[in-house]
């Protein structure tokens, strides 16, 4: 998916263009360019976010111009692979959304008659043809080089020394808005939404003529009209589909990314990876490395590691690593990152590189920095996150390590089989614990008069404890501390009391009976206890003072369900404190310094 | 007309316990909710502004709408707080339609041809359909084209149009809502006022689910009517004949033999030797293991059915894992919903995460609820409330 968006009026188009652009960053936001005619026309395009762009391009003085913010499936995001796209005299630039199915063959046809082709996209084929067919009429010329085209599109056309735009769509959304002496185009109404609350519909096979003052629509070379419609809502709801905040839409799809990444993976018919590295007989330990809400998933990923390779596994926060004079150069090194490009895990990426380290990145970012350092590169299929406080891409990180794991496990068949059934299981699990969020919601109340939090767990669990108290703490803003239950003892005690409740997270595993004696001396000591417990766990329902029932899994699993009985927690606590939950204080979603 | 509303708030309490977890819009249909065949019949019509009343169980229609953009069309919510009625519904929309939009029940299975004509008509009016047996439904009276009277649910038969809940309204209609719930109160309020509303027979399909067997006919009615098509793999030695389709990266393995009209969805894995017969639909995710028969039924997403099973006229909501050996055959059946007993040939009704061990066997008409656990050799009838433990 990709966001598109084109500017004619009297204002100054680039600022408009940018703003338009941060508003479509929930379609894909791995590269993004605008262009403006100013005389001819200038590009300024880069594999950099919207607000990296705005900082980083020069100014352009013009009062028209079109631009593009992309998520890319298939090829890697780059400068040179970024919208806009121009023809070969550079008088006309193109943004676009969709595929061309045909390109490959457009391409050898415009490059045989002499074009030239600077990028590897499918959309550097529209700006060809349409510099091909042009003959003084841009919305004739857009019109021929469309019957060239198959497959899906919504473009916009700007070209130099004519004062208008030319938008097209087929399969992909697009519409015009409308103002007073200017006009937009976008590929949705929130784009512009601060603009006007006026907009057209286009229709598949509309071809719009948009000029400062009027708005002309054709079908076949025949003029038509279509309807103005006044919009009624407010910006961003349509985005967040429903949803008052993008967390809480990015935790319902959770179920959805499960069966996607499971699938992606598990498919039989050949690998989408081929990771030999992890057969080779050398291969005696394994390294993790990551910051933040990854660097969770790693330390659950160690679990997951020693349970199923039957290898030491050690996980180091990727900043800190960077001060550890020695690497193991025979160890095959995972590197865990939403963004592919958090600076510290890159760093310590560069680093084991260089020690001779296999380095495996696992990334939700097709062609990320990280993907281009490492050996081999696994991709999450989480989709674009927007929410600040991850979510969604941790699971999706949990997915692919069980998936490596479980691929070149050394456990025994019979423990495989039904760990297979579990994981085919787990969508439907995960969508339990969202239908029980009522429950949830009503903790949250509770909690949300409190302003320090323990969160504990032990084994797999005592990681999903550290990801809870970071996801409260971060939208919350409550006091949150995590700690290995064992810990607790060694100093913490001293803080407890009736105005710190304890979260603490029971598994039925190896480490239940020890969590059950840990609860009874932090309830002797006065504190409040929730416990998050597996349906049908009597001995909890008479210890703890609030129980979070979740299904019931495979202690292996059990991260995962529990993750989003936590995430559910910190969100309606954040929401009954009116905290500003997409975009928490102090924080930024990807962070590119050390 | 450029827009639609859509009723999708209700719960559908009749077909528990397949709406505990949600509403009866989103109960799959061949593998899609049937919410998105009203969507995607306005979408052929060139409806693509449309306005979701949502309210029971929301979540799930946002999870699988979303802003609409896969269905071509662009989605507003409004929530309705609780679920009084269709017209207490309609007054939830008042500040986002235009002045003149439709109206539609998100429940009912709805095709694009059904609506091509409506979709012009001028505000005031309503689509009506024969039917044979009317004592669901509304009846509508009319005369010359104009409607005279709407009779809910009559006693004895006045007629056998019916009223298919599909509206053209102008703003208008909200000057007469009142304190009234239902539209059709709403309509013969304006009618007593002299105001005219038009009547437009339909013979498309439009077909609505009541109880949980409803889902059977409704699959049956929609599968007949999916091309076939292949996504994933059929390994050699396979039979596929009539009408299947196979979803993305689903695996067929070898000696099974599908009759269609059978829809599978993704990354699934079925076989070797499995038995697909007509009318059966696969959700997402299933596997389903060796030796297994499955005829007329409606399985949903991350299922697992293991060896020597067999199921007929059976629904198998998501989650749920057979070790082996289940049975569900069908035969006639005294099924008790809401007090009434009905009549039909049913196998069993599953709700979401049950587990059954080895060799259960369910009796025709049996309902087991949402994740209760069964342990193998057990014979089950009747309706087990959720959460039950058979032991």
């Amino acid at each position: 998916m990709c966001g598109i968006v084109g500017y004619i009026g009297d204002k100054q188009a680039q600022s408009i263009l940018l703003n338009c652009l941060r508003r479509l960053e929930y379609r894909g936001y791995d590269s993004c360019g605008i262009a403006v005619a100013v005389g001819g026309i200038k590009v300024y395009k880069d594999a950099v976010r919207v607000e990296a762009l705005g900082k980083i391009s020069p100014r352009f003085k013009g009062t028209t111009g079109i631009g593009h913010t992309r998520w890319a499936t298939h090829g890697e995001p780059s400068q040179v692979n970024a919208h806009p796209h121009l023809d070969c005299t550079g008088k006309i630039a193109v943004v676009h959304n969709g595929v061309i199915s045909n390109y490959q063959e457009l391409k050898r046809r415009l490059a045989s008659e002499g074009h030239n082709f600077v990028s590897e996209t499918d959309t550097e084929v529209i700006p060809h043809l349409i510099g091909k067919y042009y003959d003084g009429s841009l919305e004739k010329a857009v019109e021929a080089a469309l019957r060239d085209v198959e497959g899906s599109y919504a473009i916009i056309v700007l070209i130099a020394g004519e004062p208008k735009l030319v938008a097209a769509r087929k399969d992909s959304p697009l519409i015009i808005g409308t103002g007073d002496r200017e006009n937009f185009i976008a590929s949705d109404v929130p784009a512009i939404l601060d603009y006007t609350g006026r907009v057209i519909y286009l229709e598949d096979g509309d071809i719009g003529v948009v000029t400062k003052h009027d708005i002309k629509i054709r079908r076949d070379g025949i003029e038509v009209a279509r309807e103005e419609h006044e919009i009624l809502w407010s910006v961003e709801e349509a985005q967040k589909a429903g949803y008052e905040h993008f967390m809480l839409k990015e935790i319902h799809e959770q179920p959805r990314v499960i069966r996607n990444t499971l699938g992606e993976y598990t498919r039989e018919t050949e690998p989408v990876v081929d990771l030999t590295v992890m057969r080779d007989a050398g291969v005696e330990s394994m390294l993790m490395v990551a910051c933040g809400t990854s660097y969770h998933a790693a330390l659950i990923g160690r679990y997951i590691v020693e349970e199923l390779l039957r290898i030491p596994a050690r996980v180091e926060i990727a900043s800190e690593f960077n001060y550890y004079s020695y690497t193991l150069a025979r160890t095959v090194a995972l590197a865990i990152t939403q963004s592919g490009e958090t600076a510290d895990t890159l760093k310590a990426m560069k680093r084991l590189g260089e020690a001779g380290c296999r380095v495996i990145a696992i990334t939700n970012v097709v062609g990320s920095t990280a993907s281009r350092i490492a050996n081999q590169t696994i991709y999450t299929r989480a989709g674009p996150e927007i929410s600040v406080a991850a979510t969604k891409s941790l699971v999706a990180q949990l997915m692919v390590l069980y998936w490596l794991a479980m691929s070149y496990s050394k456990a025994d068949a019979r423990q495989l089989a039904s760990l297979l059934v579990e994981l085919r299981q787990l969508p439907s699990k995960v969508q339990q614990v969202l239908d029980d969020e009522a429950k949830i919601m009503e903790y949250a109340k509770y909690l949300s008069g409190y302003e320090d939090v323990f969160f504990i767990g032990r084994g797999i669990n005592f990681p999903v404890a550290l990801e809870g108290a970071l996801k409260l703490k971060e939208i919350s803003y409550i006091h949150a501390e995590a700690y290995a239950a064992g810990e607790m003892k060694h100093g913490p005690f001293a803080l407890l009391g009736s105005d710190t409740p304890v979260i603490a997270i029971v598994a039925k595993d190896n480490t239940y009976e020890a969590m059950l004696t840990n609860i009874k001396e932090i309830k002797a000591r006065g504190s409040p206890v929730i416990a998050l417990a597996e349906e049908g766990d009597e001995a909890i329902e008479e210890l703890a003072d609030w129980v979070i029932t979740v299904p019931q899994v495979d202690a292996i699993f059990s991260p995962v369900v529990n993750t989003v009985a936590l995430q559910l927690l910190a969100y309606y606590t954040a929401k009954e404190r009116g905290c500003p939950i997409d975009f928490p204080r102090n924080l930024a979603k990807s962070v590119t310094v050390e | 007309m450029k827009q639609a509303v859509i009723l999708a708030a209700g719960e559908g309490q009749r077909l528990r316990p397949f709406t505990l977890t949600k509403p009866k819009v989103m109960l799959s249909i061949a593998d899609k909710p049937i919410l998105q065949y009203v969507v995607e019949s306005l979408a052929q019509n060139g409806i693509r502004h449309i306005v979701i009343v949502v309210g029971y169980r929301r979540e799930q229609v946002f999870d699988y709408m979303g802003a609409g953009e896969q269905f071509g069309v662009e989605i507003v919510y409004i929530t309705q707080e609780k679920q009084l009625g269709t017209a207490h519904a309609l007054s939830q929309v008042k500040d986002v339609v235009e002045d003149e939009f439709l109206v539609l029940p998100g429940d009912n299975l709805i095709e694009a041809d059904t609506i091509a004509q409506f979709v012009a008509m001028k505000p005031n009016a309503v689509l009506v359909k024969k039917v044979d047996d009317t004592a669901r439904y509304g009846v509508v009276l009319t005369e010359k084209g104009v409607v005279k009277d709407i009779v809910e649910k009559p006693k004895e038969a006045k007629g056998n149009i019916v009223n298919t809940g599909i509206y053209a309204f102008s703003r208008e209609i909200f000057d007469f809502v009142g304190a009234e719930l239902d539209i059709p109160d709403v309509l013969n309020g304006m009618l007593a006022q002299g105001h005219a509303i038009s009547a437009q027979e339909t013979d498309g399909i439009w077909l609505d689910v009541v109880y949980p067997w409803d889902i059977l006919n409704l699959n049956d009615a929609i599968l007949h009517r999916i091309p076939a098509s292949l996504g994933g793999t059929i390994e050699a030695g396979a039979s596929v004949k009539g009408l299947v389709s196979v979803g993305k990266d689903t695996v067929i393995r070898s000696n099974s033999y599908i009759v269609g009209p059978v829809v599978i969805g993704e990354d699934c894995d079925i076989g070797p030797n499995v038995h697909l017969l007509p009318s059966t639909s696969i959700g997402d995710n299933v596997v389903i293991s060796p030796f297994s028969e499955i005829k007329n039924s409606v399985i949903g997403d991350d299922v697992s059915i293991g060896p020597g099973s067999i199921m007929q006229d059976s629904v198998i909501d998501d989650g749920c894992v057979m070790k082996g050996h289940f049975t569900a055959c069908s035969g006639e059946a005294e099924v008790k919903v809401d007090g009434e007993y009905h009549l039909v040939n049913v196998g069993a009704m599953l709700g979401v995460g049950c587990k059954l061990g080895s060799s259960v066997v369910a009796q025709a008409g049996a309902i087991i609820g949402n994740y209760s656990q069964i342990q193998a050799l057990k014979l089950i009838s009747g309706k087990l409330p959720d959460r039950s433990f058979v032991v």
